[in-house]
């Protein structure tokens, strides 16, 4: 069995100060601080960028055509129609997909326009016309909403009445819609972006 | 609180534990030549703790894999800075380890009691030296593919089991590298060659501080390693962070070219094939050294010599037992390090001098620009980010001219021009625009190389038609003239001439009045007008359609029937296809998306 070979080194033999409690203690800061500096900054780098979808923005809500009011039926019952636009995930862009639909429904000159989304769940909410004189109905939680988006029942799952959207008729025959997302579950209106 | 810290200290032991770390012997006392375990060390924390957070957003797949670094690089805040870091982590780690490697040997410190703490070092380095290898793939720009195509290749040389490994290697038959060559790429280089890194680590440090314990016996001096070997420490990993944070910020912090260069999609098509790639730094030595080694014989420099080399270095520590041995072992390294250093300059001087590499260089980071502004501009397709370019006019072009290229020159004085080896045809740049026209018009241009000069239009109809009629005109003759360029030329509205066009709407509504006035339609036919023709139809002259038209087939009788010289018929002989017959026109055009 071979002894352990001498060490060897190239410099400095610092002897162990006896009384040298500042210079230790110069020491110990130094360590501890230029250690975690030295690990802070790529921790840091990586959070940041961890983070990241925190400060994404959302798509625009920007009024978008769906239909023409020659499509809606005169008797005022609500009819689904897509929004097509542009659907961004990631680094991917998709031109002109379905991201989302509405209820558009006529009242005398005007139109009525509600998301389909459930404010309760998120779940689509489909239109029964089967009830007398149709109704709203989510098939998750059984809502149901009248014409007019109100709650039909005073236990409803929902927290509120269905989410209406602005809408315009431009040329007088373009329904235009601010088509929007809303925070569910909450019993306020909160655009999701 | 103090009950609390007791009890956490009676069940985990954690306070003897950081205690006995912290009293750990340093035999010889502290030394700024003892930092490199830790540097080495905290070098792989960042390595993991980069690691990590890219691996958050990356996608290892043919279509997503640049797609997502090129997220990481434009779109995450940060995340040029945190690749950056990643990247020049590794191969400060890799010099670090090649640094201690070296430290161990002259210094003689891989002797008793200390073996196994140098062949773990050099283990270290073999699994480092991967995970670099298989992490430079990952992004999936032309570099990376080539470069790792090329060295996936060599497996080959490998008798016997050559083959095998290469299928393995890149997770198929090959020959292109796809999707799962990145599945198992990330696998390798995230689980495995880290995993075995922080294995080897793990025990390399638990064998230092046996030995350490072993050597402090017999030292003068002993300190303990907290704090003033610590401190030392902290502060060369400090000079670590200073070092790669340098070289992260030393292109730009802001634009596309910050951090580490993301290249262009990598291409499969070996038409394409990246001519330019290099290996790293610590690479570059052995790939010039394989150049004495021509054909079959590379095995010798890429795998028989590298591998007698490393088992020299793991019988060092017997070697380096007698003092002559040790002379030998240092001499070795010397000599390795030297050459390396020396093939390494011979290889960089080579290409700094060689125009085609350089060249080939340039048009990879154009690409790299125009891939990155069309992603910014229109977003990335599901089939990946190569789409983009394959679509663009703009890149497309130059590459489908090639075809024309044996006769037709694209010449403007610029470096974009394109010059055919024996100029047959007509100059193309800027077909159908005003100057050109005003060019064609020209009874001492028409005949010159840069229309007719070389074509067998040279003694036709056109020719004498333009001698004969538009030579010597006066002053209002003139004007006309002009105006007939400005007319013919709006037909082809061009993206250069939107604006004049717009200005000059009258006269190009006056085309079919001009064109007759100069006695055009008496051959061409324009709209309704001139129904026999002898030249090509000059209606929508240098449109789109028209230029369709005219590549797919320059013999229809709308164009130059049976009087067309030369030019094959591309799409009728299923030479070109029609998206890039298309993305020609478009070129030709000069239609294709520029940054505001």
């Amino acid at each position: 069995m071979e002894p352990p070979s001498p060490i060897s080194c190239c410099c400095g033999r610092e002897p162990l100060g006896k009384g040298g409690t500042r210079r230790s203690f110069f020491a110990q800061a130094a360590a501890v601080i230029f250690g975690a500096v030295g690990l802070l900054v790529p921790t840091m780098v990586g959070v940041v960028a961890f983070l990241n979808p925190l400060r994404q923005k959302g798509q625009e809500g920007g009024f978008r055509r769906v239909a023409s009011l020659g499509a809606l039926p005169e008797d005022g019952r609500p009819q689904k129609f897509a929004i097509i636009a542009d659907r961004v995930d990631a680094w991917n862009r998709f031109p002109n997909e379905p991201v989302g639909a509405v209820f558009l429904r006529r009242i005398g000159a005007g139109v009525q326009a509600f998301q389909v989304i459930c404010p309760h769940a998120g779940c689509s909410i489909n239109f029964d016309a089967a009830t007398s004189g149709g109704r709203f109905f989510c098939p998750c939680h059984a809502a149901s909403f009248d014409l007019s988006g109100k709650r039909l029942d005073e236990t409803s799952m929902s927290p509120r009445d269905m989410d209406a959207l602005q809408v315009e008729i431009r040329n007088n025959s373009e329904v235009w819609v601010k088509f929007e997302d809303f925070r569910t579950g909450t019993p306020q209106k909160v655009t999701q972006a | 609180m103090k009950a609390l810290l007791a009890w956490i200290e009676d069940r985990s032991g954690l306070g003897a534990a950081l205690r006995k770390c912290a009293d750990h012997p340093v035999p010889g006392g502290a030394c700024w030549c003892k930092v490199w375990p830790c540097t080495i060390l905290f070098a792989f924390c960042v390595e993991a703790i980069t690691g990590f957070f890219l691996w958050a957003y990356y996608s290892p797949s043919a279509q997503t894999a640049w797609e997502s670094v090129y997220a990481i690089q434009h779109q995450i805040s940060g995340g040029w800075l945190l690749r950056a870091i990643h990247h020049y982590t590794a191969h400060v780690l890799l010099a670090l380890l090649i640094i201690y490697i070296v430290q161990m040997i002259f210094t003689r410190t891989y002797r008793a009691p200390r073996e196994l703490v140098f062949w773990l070092a050099v283990g270290m380095g073999l699994c480092a030296l991967a995970a670099v290898l298989t992490g430079d793939l990952l992004p999936w720009n032309q570099n990376a593919y080539a470069s790792t195509k090329t060295r996936t290749g060599f497996l080959t040389f490998l008798p016997a089991i050559g083959d095998s490994l290469l299928r393995l290697a890149i997770g198929g038959p090959g020959p292109a590298l796809g999707s799962h060559t990145l599945t198992r790429f990330f696998a390798l280089h995230a689980g495995l060659f880290s995993g075995a890194f922080l294995f080897l680590l793990i025990l390399h440090a638990a064998l230092i501080r046996r030995a350490d314990a072993q050597q402090a016996d017999a030292a003068e001096v002993v300190v303990p390693a907290w704090p003033s070997q610590t401190w030392r420490g902290a502060a060369a990993c400090l000079i670590v962070v200073a070092a790669i944070l340098g070289l992260a910020c030393q292109h730009a912090t802001t634009d596309l070219h910050a951090g580490v260069a993301l290249g262009s999609p990598a291409d499969t098509n070996p038409a394409n094939a990246y001519s330019a790639a290099r290996p790293e730094w610590f690479l570059l030595g052995v790939y010039e050294f394989s150049h004495f080694f021509p054909g079959q014989r590379q095995i010798l420099p890429i795998f028989v010599f590298p591998g007698l080399v490393l088992c020299l270095f793991l019988a060092m520590p017997w070697i380096g037992r007698m003092r002559a041995g040790h002379y030998f072992n240092v001499g070795v390294t010397a000599l390795l390090l030297v050459a390396m250093v020396a093939l390494s300059y011979r290889s960089a001087a080579h290409d700094a001098a060689d125009k085609e590499h350089q060249k080939a260089l340039a048009d990879e980071a154009k690409l790299a620009d125009r891939a990155c502004q069309l992603a910014v501009a229109h977003g990335i397709p599901s089939t990946g980010a190569l789409t983009l370019l394959q679509n663009d006019p703009k890149t497309q072009g130059p590459r489908l001219f090639q075809q024309c290229a044996s006769c037709h020159n694209y010449f403007h004085g610029q470096d974009d021009d394109i010059v055919a080896e024996k100029p047959s045809a007509p100059n193309l740049w800027g077909f159908a625009s005003r100057q050109w026209l005003a060019g064609l018009l020209d009874p001492k241009r028409i005949i010159g190389p840069d229309y007719f000069g070389n074509t067998k239009f040279r003694g036709a109809e056109m020719v004498g038609f333009v001698k004969e009629n538009l030579a010597d005109l006066d002053k209002a003759e003139q004007k006309d003239l002009e105006k007939l360029v400005i007319a013919l030329s709006g037909q082809a509205g061009l993206k250069s001439q939107w604006d004049l066009d717009a200005k000059d709407a009258e006269i190009l509504k006056a085309a079919p009045k001009l064109l007759d006035q100069f006695g055009c339609t008496d051959c061409h036919r324009f709209y309704e007008k001139g129904s026999a023709p002898v030249g090509p139809e000059l209606t929508h002259y240098g449109s789109r359609e028209w230029l369709i038209d005219i590549i797919s087939n320059p013999a229809d009788k709308r164009l130059y029937g049976k009087k067309n010289d030369r030019m094959p018929a591309y799409a009728v002989e299923k030479i070109l296809s029609d998206r890039q017959i298309g993305l020609l026109a478009d070129w030709l055009r000069g239609e294709w998306y520029e940054e505001e």
